[in-house]
């Protein structure tokens, strides 16, 4: 009896309501959702590229630091929410398809319910430097 | 119900919020919600326990009995009968009383919080029937000859949905529901419309039906469905019988007629079968068909 847990659901039409970019990845570290408005950044609508593992989404758009070296997946906001049930974060670049970059912050949180974690949400915002850090 | 004949069900409550006795409701009621469940093997099962669980009580024979209250969630019109259940207060009752979680409190103590003063004259601990309180776990049991599933559905507060399956026969009772809060519910995959899983192929469904669409605008986010949004939801489900549940203190029977004619007409345009849908009416009693999943839903 396949269906996305009750937070997953009320997450992303939050998000689908928001005009920041905000991205929901499920307890595995998929990404199964990403608003307009983070369409908007990568240059690619959600409903164009569907759900995507956490091996595959990170080298589809960055992310990258100040020195344009790929930052391990590891230590994505995203990624430490969800594994660490933990906030996180971060200062980095993302390319969008048509490979313009945007140093942006994200801010992520972990979606934590009487059943455990069910996934995590990032937030982000244009970043006020172009500092890179963690 | 003898065991060995299929699963029945009954309306003992259809309304919503707050019990509303008088003339102008007689005909679909005023009780609040409880929906009585004989299995096939005999079991008994109150879903959940607002005033029209009174009635259950008193229709049960006074012998030893044992019996399960599946609660939703924890608002007064859905346990608000809890101390007035006859057979609460009898020493040769079992009452299992399952619900959902919360971080905040055991069910027991939340429970407590009504039965228990100044709100009830008796405490938990004075009730003379065995009572017991047990969590929903995320995973299927089984009461009886039921495999029960239960699963949080968009409500206020931590609310569940239910579904029992008997055999080849299945009930859905998601009695508060806002399935389309935020959401577009025909745009949307079926594994991100709330409740979906628990009401796919249903044999019945009992769903949140309180407000028509004219209403909805002005109680977004209150945590039930307009009746578009009830349809669509039955239809995109393919349940083989709705009944539309929970409704609205301040609706008529002659309302809810007009209301009924409204939800035949708009499910014969979505292309439902006719008598696929009906309103709700205290007392009635359905035993739920066999239903072929669909294609789409199949698997």
């Amino acid at each position: 009896m396949s269906q996305r847990p009750l937070e997953l659901i009320l997450a992303r039409n939050l998000m689908s309501a928001l005009s920041t970019p905000a991205f929901l990845v499920d307890e595995g570290g998929i990404l199964v959702f990403y608003n307009e408005a983070a369409g908007s950044l990568l240059g690619k609508r959600f409903e164009e590229l569907g759900t995507v593992g956490p091996d595959e989404w990170g080298s589809l758009f960055g992310p990258f630091d100040g020195e344009g070296e790929p930052i391990p997946y590891d230590e994505l906001p995203l990624v430490v929410a969800v594994r660490n049930g933990r906030p996180a974060h971060s200062t980095f670049a993302i390319r969008s398809t048509d490979g313009t970059s945007h140093t942006v912050e994200a801010s992520a949180f972990p979606i934590l319910t009487a059943h455990g974690s069910q996934g995590a949400i990032a937030v982000f915002w244009p970043a006020a430097t172009n500092g890179t850090g963690h | 119900m003898e065991p060995g004949t299929e699963m029945e069900v009954r309306l003992w409550g259809t309304r919503g919020s707050i019990p509303s006795p008088g003339p102008e409701t007689i005909r679909y009621g005023g009780n609040t919600s409880c929906v009585g469940v004989t299995l096939s093997d005999g079991s008994l099962l109150a879903l959940d326990a607002g005033t029209g669980i009174r009635n259950l009580g008193l229709s049960l024979p006074d012998e030893p009995t044992r019996l399960h209250i599946l609660l939703t969630h924890l608002h007064l019109d859905h346990i608000q009968g809890l101390v007035f259940f006859a057979p609460a207060f009898r020493p040769q009752t079992e009452i299992v009383i399952w619900g959902p979680a919360s971080p905040e409190a055991s069910l027991r103590d939340r429970i407590g919080r009504y039965i228990s003063a100044p709100l009830s004259p008796v405490e938990v601990r004075e009730l003379p029937c065995d009572v017991s309180f047990r969590h929903c776990p995320e995973t299927e049991w089984e009461i009886g000859s039921a495999r029960i599933h239960a699963a949080s559905v968009a409500h206020r507060g931590p609310t569940l949905g239910y579904r029992i399956e008997d055999g080849d026969r299945s009930l859905a009772y998601i009695p508060d529901h806002e399935p389309a809060l935020g959401a577009d519910i025909d745009a949307l995959e079926e594994d991100w419309i709330s409740g979906f899983a628990l009401a796919r192929d249903a044999s019945l469904l009992i769903h949140d039906g309180q407000y028509a669409d004219r209403e909805y605008p002005e109680h977004v986010g209150w945590g039930h469905s307009s009746l578009s949004h009830a349809l669509s939801f039955a239809r995109r489900t393919n349940a083989g019988q709705t009944v539309l549940f929970h409704h609205d203190p301040m609706h008529s029977d002659e309302q809810l007629d007009q209301l009924g004619e409204e939800a035949k007409q708009a499910w014969t345009a979505l292309g439902g079968e006719p008598g696929g849908i009906e309103l709700g009416v205290e007392g009635a009693k359905y035993e739920p068909h066999a239903r072929v999943p669909s294609a789409t839903s199949a698997g």
